[in-house]
């Protein structure tokens, strides 16, 4: 049964890493764009253990840096913090606000894959945007972007993660 | 919950090796050259999904269009949709111009005349690519036809939208386009009266010795807007000037041949404190626009600008 939800998850995972290396460049407004895998991420680790997660975040992050040839190393970076923050968010669960609280882990995974990109670049010798710019043009309302559609969108996924996995690695942990 | 406590102690040790994996990553990544296994990941990813990008981006093209005629119907004043009929007639004469130009070379080819660049097969755009930082695009041609890394892109003859990235493939090449953020170039401001653009045929003045215009690196600056770099204060630069590539930096040959058409100058400025001039330039393409592509895969060595 949990295997199924890991399976499940990598799937999940997989596909919206697919998804934003198709649609991302179409989706893409300046500095500001779904952020489909780290999304993914979040909702489809939510209710795995704190392992599980990292290791799926992680798969989550390399399949878009091959993906998405943006910088490699930089996705798995931010795939792993997605991940270990969804999990630890998960094992919260408020209540009746499970979405809502998700939609805070993705604004946060969302900021932290920004300022690693843009530390990374800076780290590359290649060009990039001032911070004062970037943090108010570019991560501010990215985050806030992304945590929206993850609020949108987040009672679907729940569905897909949380179905089976209640019966199992919730009530095991 | 001892369960629970050694799935956390585990996902905090994963974390750990994996954070310090990513980094590893990054490095051999940022270090590797072109042919290292991680942009080898990327180009054979880049391949296999080639495929589906071309399906989406068939899909997507009505719902661009629907977008266009939604955006310009809001814009329904009368004086607005004339100058819509204007840009419009205007682009068609400059599509039936560069049709005519393309004609007249492809006759040339046949008579056996080669002009001065040597072109790759016509490549169709297949679908935009990277992320919000990169301004890049997939064509359709790749090694088989020629093509290698760096090399000129250009719309019709002469007109520079980017070079090819490292990442070729077979069958398709990533273009990194002229307002990406890693693109320089060299160039040279030229007055409208003595360059060509549809032709790229400069005028004899411009090689007179006493002749002082501007030239400077090409790129998307730290401020963000597009524009020319270390143009000195004394040299030459006005609005509506045209941007041509130099094909040289002092003494030493650049990626790019000499007289390839970028853009329009758009504003020039300085001030008393400035070493340099300040400007800013409008792209020749729109990256929306483009459609189809030619890579420069030589030139010959008659070409440019006189020392």
């Amino acid at each position: 049964m949990e295997q199924t939800s890991v399976v499940r998850a990598a799937l999940l995972v997989a596909l919206a890493a697919l998804s934003e290396a198709v649609l991302g460049p179409y989706l893409t407004f300046g500095w500001v764009s779904p952020k489909l895998t780290l999304l993914g991420i979040v909702f489809a680790v939510a209710p795995l253990r704190d392992l599980q997660a990292v290791l799926l975040g992680f798969f989550g992050g390399v399949l878009l840096d091959a993906l998405g040839g943006g910088l490699f190393g930089v996705g798995s970076l931010s795939g792993l913090i997605a991940g270990i923050l969804s999990a630890r968010a998960g094992s919260v669960r408020p209540k009746g606000a499970e979405r809502l609280l998700l939609a805070q882990v993705v604004a946060i995974s969302v900021a932290a894959y920004d300022l690693t990109y843009l530390a990374a670049l800076n780290l590359a010798g290649l060009a990039g945007p001032a911070f004062g710019d970037y943090a108010v043009l570019g991560l501010l309302p990215d985050a806030l972007l992304n945590a929206v559609l993850a609020y949108l969108v987040g009672g679907w996924l729940l569905k897909i993660g949380y179905d089976r996995a209640r019966a199992s690695s919730w009530e095991e942990r | 919950m001892g369960r629970r406590k050694s799935s956390t102690a585990g996902g905090l040790a994963a974390l750990f090796i994996l954070c310090v994996t990513s980094l590893v990553l990054f490095t051999i990544y940022v270090k590797e050259g072109e042919a290292g296994p991680l942009h080898t990941v990327q180009l054979g990813a880049s391949e296999v999904l080639g495929p589906v990008r071309s399906a989406v981006a068939a899909a997507v093209e009505p719902f661009q269009e629907a977008g266009d005629r939604v955006e310009s119907a809001f814009d329904n004043s009368e004086e607005e949709a004339l100058r819509l009929k204007v840009q419009e007639t205007q682009g068609l004469a400059g599509q039936a111009s560069r049709l005519e130009r393309e004609n007249a070379r492809l006759r040339e080819l046949l008579k056996g005349e080669r002009p001065f660049y040597e072109y790759g097969p016509l490549a169709r755009v297949i679908a935009p690519v990277g992320d919000q930082f990169t301004h890049r695009i997939q064509i359709d041609v790749g090694t088989e036809d020629g093509i290698k890394p760096q090399m000129p892109v250009v719309v019709g003859e002469n007109t520079l939208i980017g070079r090819t990235t490292e990442h070729v493939g077979r069958s398709k090449a990533e273009v990194m386009l002229v307002t990406d953020r890693e693109f320089k170039a060299g160039v040279r401001i030229i007055p409208p009266a003595e360059f060509d653009p549809a032709s790229g045929k400069l005028s004899p003045a411009v090689t007179a010795e006493n002749t002082s215009y501007g030239e400077g690196l090409l790129g998307t600056n730290l401020e963000g807007y597009f524009g020319i770099e270390y143009v000195d204060l004394s040299s030459r630069a006005e609005k509506g000037d045209y941007v041509v590539t130099s094909g040289r930096a002092g003494t030493r040959q650049l990626l790019f041949p000499p007289g390839l058409f970028v853009g329009t100058v758009e504003s020039v400025s300085s001030q008393d404190i400035d070493q340099y001039k300040k400007i800013v330039v409008e792209p020749a393409m729109n990256p929306d626009d483009i459609e189809e592509v030619r890579v420069i895969t030589d030139w010959g060595p008659g070409l440019g600008f006189p020392g």
